[in-house]
């Protein structure tokens, strides 16, 4: 079957992704460009016996070699050829998009352009002649409205067709430039041809313009792309053009970038002259009132603060719901299994170790969800840019970036889609700076232990000390965020021209495949992730089984049994119900001492014992030591894996209470380790979604560098306590 | 009209009497020969005219009684571009401006009290208190307007003058040599000086040419447009507040909220300059101010029909001209 390979292209907010969900639907698959960690959507779409595939190239105002998703786009159109690009123009923004537009047709592949949006156009006052743009263009335009599904059909049809068609000969769509440029381009193209440069890779035209604008990556290339025999001959070329750059300085007194700049300016403003009439009816710019209350100088923040509050509050509380269901589901599960299953080690790895590890986190799903939801609500609506809009300044003195700002935020939910969500960044510093200094965000999963520790140790000032955690992991990212910045992460960040998206209604579809997207990578890789680290931990802390322990625990627990069927037995005693429960209650407690035995003397148990010494300065002992491991996890872990090990049912909160008083914990102990927790290594799940955002490298470092920096501040408290005396 | 006329030479005979200024009637006939005409006149003129009337004073006494009638406000001497001094009748309490024709001469009184209030509300943003000014606009009458409008050769031009190129009417070496300098049709071009032995010396943007007589007769010109773009009617407003006048160029980072301008300049290091360039924010591009965020940075910009923000220090690195306050961009 005959395939052909579509390949989208466009501005950010142009309503691409918008088209591309349209066209692909369900059927599209998220990865990364090969070697970055810019996104890649590619959908497979069957149409009139030809297989469609449709490649979302990453949004892009121009395509110079300054940012990847550039260097991506770009060179997808060279390299791989696509039968024919589709460039997605806001109509209300024609001038601009043709900025992009004529570097794409530049590149010599077969264009359709699709004037999306059209309907805002004519809002606006003004109306395109779309026959007439496609004359003097030579190619066809097509008409689109991405939010209402209209002009799919016409669009691929004339895809498909220009497919076929050839563009070397399509003279009238190029832009011309002055007449003494022209003359400098011809003379690099001769030298090209004279130094026999295998040129049938890459437009010679395009080649040429490109030295003109001393792009780097062509430059480099050329060397590669002559045969050894002509080494000499691609420098003689990049003599040719760099005397043709220092001409153009000469006589049109500015760079040759800007000139040419200049030049394509101007060519666009004549197109945009003849095609674009503005009509005189003009109604109000919705977009322009709304930002007049939502960036306003006094309503400003205030509305931002609310939507954020309304943000947290969605998915805590609508969240707590999905939560309870899902908890009693597992729990459901668990006693299922329990019922079913033989006693025996399966067993207890079943329940134990996959449906309690798994269990935990799973519990977790709704919130996440939710977060992602209103980070596309923010997205597609085009709040978000107005979020950075307004914190920027505030994150420019920190030295990050006003699109820093949400996904930190986000990690005070969960550090996993705010990692995530540091693919708003366009600067990949910028990104790996965020990403860094995200985990520090207390997220929602270390809000137990702090409730825990806080709530036995420090009663009616368990908030307080709560708040002042919180504060403490912003205060301690903003300073490493300035460390790293003048340090590893050296160098002016991006520009923070930014465009401010008209607001629009989101298409619900588009919503829910942005949610579903990202959810379903979380499921995927981090169920796989934690599926292995729970069977690690459980492993870990059930083998090897002291046997002593064993039948020592099987006989106490035989006799209270024997006890209990003798209760049962006596027929109707007053007290018959009573003394069950209080049977029932020591069998428990019995059972739980023995796992704490057992867990004592596994290998988790002894590796407690063995990094005792790293945890004694700060204040923590053994067991707690061992619930820090096992927080790698997943930070809600941490509680239970202290509850086994104080020997205490997962429900008395009273009793863990008790049991860490009597291990000989402090208060100041207790504080040493929520700090910790507070800075220590994030989850594995959120170390795996560093490793893919940003490189493995930098997940190791932050691994080293969270577990540090918790360590050295834990011991800064405890030792500090010490010698103030609060010890 | 004649009212003040009597109203002036009485107060002229009392006053010069007081000060005991010698030759009263005499000088008072130069005082109604100039009363009588409405023009502004150089001393020379007024003699003409008065010999005319059988009257023959001498020049010196001519110009020293002009001086005396400045001295006592009956008169206001006009000194305009490099030609002799010009009287002007002063009616005390209504001041006056002037618009010159470069063409024929003709010089036409006006008074716009907005112009008037803005100057002195000008001043006191300064901190400045005024007590006079003058104002002299410089241009082509509606009469010499309507004898033009066809193009003629450069080299009929007057020193001052805004001109489009549209023809050339010569061979092609003639457009070569023209275009080699950089000019071509359609360029707008500002004369600079005509008087060096039929030499034009012409500027076009920030760039100076010389073109010689020869060329000069075969490039055809038409008067341009304005050089600064008319007002639209009744919404210019003008803004006080230490703003330079509208020629100057200043960074966009000066602009405030409501204002527009036409950008002359990207400077910046090449990743900032191409991210700006790349949001259609080039030379000649309009940018109008829309809001500043609410801690004062970054900026939001109307440009090419579309928002763009940018941080105030990014702002700094684009130059603009022709700055005012509009009401809608």
């Amino acid at each position: 079957m005959k395939q052909l390979t579509i390949a989208l292209a466009g501005n950010p907010n142009s309503g691409k992704t918008t088209i591309f969900n349209n066209l692909t639907g369900a059927r599209q698959k998220v990865g990364n460009w090969p070697g970055v960690t810019v996104e890649k959507k590619e959908g497979i779409v069957k149409h009139n016996g030809v297989e469609l595939k449709f490649v979302d190239l990453p949004g892009t105002y121009s395509l110079t070699p300054f940012s990847l998703e550039e260097i991506v786009a770009r060179d997808f159109i060279l390299n791989e050829k696509p039968d024919v690009v589709v460039n997605i123009i806001d109509a209300a923004n024609l001038e601009r998009s043709l900025y992009l537009a004529m570097q794409i047709m530049e590149l010599d592949r077969p264009v359709v352009f699709a004037l999306n949006m059209a309907d805002l156009a004519k809002s606006k006052g003004f109306s395109i002649n779309g026959a007439k743009l496609a004359s003097l263009l030579d190619l066809p335009v097509i008409f689109t409205v991405g939010n209402r599904v209209k002009g799919m059909d016409l669009l691929v049809e004339a895809a498909v067709k220009e497919a076929g068609t050839s563009s070397k000969g399509k003279a009238g769509r190029k832009v011309t430039y002055h007449r003494d440029i022209e003359a400098l381009i011809r003379e690099i193209e001769t030298a090209m041809d004279r130094a026999g440069l295998d040129l049938d890779n890459w437009p010679g035209r395009w080649t040429a313009i490109k030295l003109l604008e001393n792009d780097e990556v062509v430059k480099k290339n050329l060397g590669a792309m002559a045969p050894d025999a002509a080494k000499g001959a691609a420098n003689e070329v990049l003599a040719v053009a760099e005397r043709a750059r220092f001409k153009i300085e000469e006589q049109f007194q500015d760079d040759p970038e800007i000139v040419l700049t200049d030049e394509r300016y101007g060519f666009i403003a004549g197109i945009v002259r003849s095609v674009v009439t503005v009509t005189a009816r003009k109604r109000a710019d919705i977009s322009r009132s709304i930002d007049r209350v939502l960036t306003n100088r006094f309503l400003g923040f205030p509305i931002f603060i609310f939507f954020i509050w309304a943000m947290f509050q969605m998915t805590f509380s609508f969240g707590a719901y999905p939560m309870e269901w899902i908890d009693t589901g597992v729990g459901l599960f668990s006693s299922v299994l329990k019922a079913l299953l033989p006693s025996g080690l399966l067993k207890d790895l079943m329940l134990d170790g996959i449906v309690a590890g798994i269990g935990s986190v799973i519990v977790f799903l709704p919130n996440i969800l939710i977060l992602f939801f209103c980070i596309a609500l923010f997205e597609d609506t085009g709040y978000m840019a107005r979020t950075a809009f307004l914190m920027d300044r505030i994150m420019h003195t920190v030295g990050l970036h006003g699109k820093s700002f949400i996904p930190m935020l986000m990690g005070f939910g969960c550090s996993v889609p705010a990692i995530m969500a540091t693919k708003a960044l366009e600067n990949r510093k910028d990104r790996i700076l965020t990403i860094l200094i995200t985990p520090f965000m207390s997220c929602s999963a270390k809000l137990p232990v702090y409730i825990v520790l806080a709530g036995s140790f420090f009663a009616q000032k368990a908030g307080t000390v709560i708040f002042g955690l919180y504060l403490m992991g912003v205060v301690i990212a903003i300073l490493s965020g300035r460390l790293f910045r003048s340090t590893l992460l050296k160098g002016e960040d991006a520009p923070f021209v930014m465009e401010l998206p008209p607001y629009r209604v989101p298409m619900l579809k588009s919503l829910m495949i942005h949610m579903w997207d990202r959810s379903k990578m979380f499921l995927q890789k981090m169920g796989g992730v934690i599926l292995v680290g729970s069977i690690i931990i459980w492993a870990l802390s059930t083998f090897p089984r002291d046997r002593v322990v064993m039948a020592e625990y099987s006989q106490y627990l035989d006799q209270v049994a024997t006890q209990r069927s003798e209760i049962v037995a006596q027929p109707g005693a007053e007290n018959q119900e009573d003394l069950l429960k209080e049977v029932d209650f020591r069998l428990a407690d019995l059972e739980r001492q023995r796992d704490k035995a057992l867990v004592e003397r596994s290998f988790i148990g002894r590796l407690g014992h063995l990094i005792e010494p790293v945890f004694s300065p700060i204040g923590i002992d053994w067991r707690a030591g061992v619930a820090l491991v096992t927080g790698l996890v997943a930070k809600e872990v941490v509680v239970s894996t202290m509850g086994v090990l104080y020997g205490v049912g997962d429900d008395q909160t009273d009793a863990l209470d008790y049991a860490l008083h009597a291990s000989g914990m402090t208060a100041l102990s207790a504080l040493s380790m929520m700090v910790f927790v507070l800075l220590y290594v994030p989850c594995i799940a959120t170390v795996t979604t560093i490793w893919r955002e940003a490189s493995a490298g930098w997940a190791w470092f932050s691994l080293f560098y969270t577990t540090s920096v918790a360590w050295c501040f834990s011991f800064l408290v405890y030792q500090g306590g010490k010698l103030l005396g609060f010890g | 009209m004649n009212e003040r006329h009597e109203q002036e030479k009485k107060q002229f005979l009392k006053l010069l009497a007081q000060e005991g200024v010698d030759e009263l009637d005499k000088r008072f006939q130069i005082l109604e020969s100039f009363l009588k005409s409405e023009n502004h006149e150089t001393c020379r003129e007024i003699q003409a005219t008065l010999e005319q009337n059988g009257v023959f004073l001498g020049p010196g006494f001519i110009a020293e009684t002009m001086e005396l009638l400045c001295r006592f406000g009956f008169a206001q001497k006009l000194k305009i571009d490099d030609g002799p001094p010009r009287y002007e009748h002063r009616h005390l309490g209504l001041h006056h401006d002037h618009m010159v024709c470069i063409k024929c001469g003709a010089i036409l009184e006006f008074r716009d009290e907005a112009l008037e209030r803005q100057q002195v509300n000008l001043a006191a943003a300064y901190g400045f208190h005024m007590l006079q000014h003058k104002m002299e606009i410089y241009g082509i009458c509606a009469d010499c307007l309507e004898k033009s409008t066809l193009p003629v050769p450069l080299s009929r031009t007057k020193q001052g003058e805004f001109l489009v190129i549209k023809e050339f009417e010569g061979g092609k070496n003639a457009q070569m040599r023209l275009t080699s300098m950089g000019l071509r049709i359609g360029d707008t071009i500002e004369v600079v000086s005509t008087q060096h032995g039929g030499q034009l010396v012409v500027a076009h943007g920030e760039s100076r040419f010389v073109i010689g007589q020869g060329l000069a007769q075969k490039v055809m010109v038409e008067r341009s447009a304005h050089r600064y773009p008319p007002l639209p009617a009744g919404e210019a407003v003008g803004h006080p507040g230490g703003h330079p006048g509208v020629a100057d160029t200043i960074l966009l980072s000066q602009m405030r909220q409501g204002q527009q301008g036409v950008v002359t300049r990207v400077s910046g290091e090449t990743r900032l300059r191409r991210r700006i360039l790349e949001m259609g924010i080039n030379r000649g591009a309009t940018v109008y101010v829309e809001k500043y965020a609410p801690l004062k940075d970054p900026i939001e910009l109307i440009v090419k029909g579309y928002h763009v923000s940018m941080r105030v220090e990014e702002a700094a690195h684009i130059s603009v001209e022709g700055v005012k306050t509009v009401k809608n961009p």
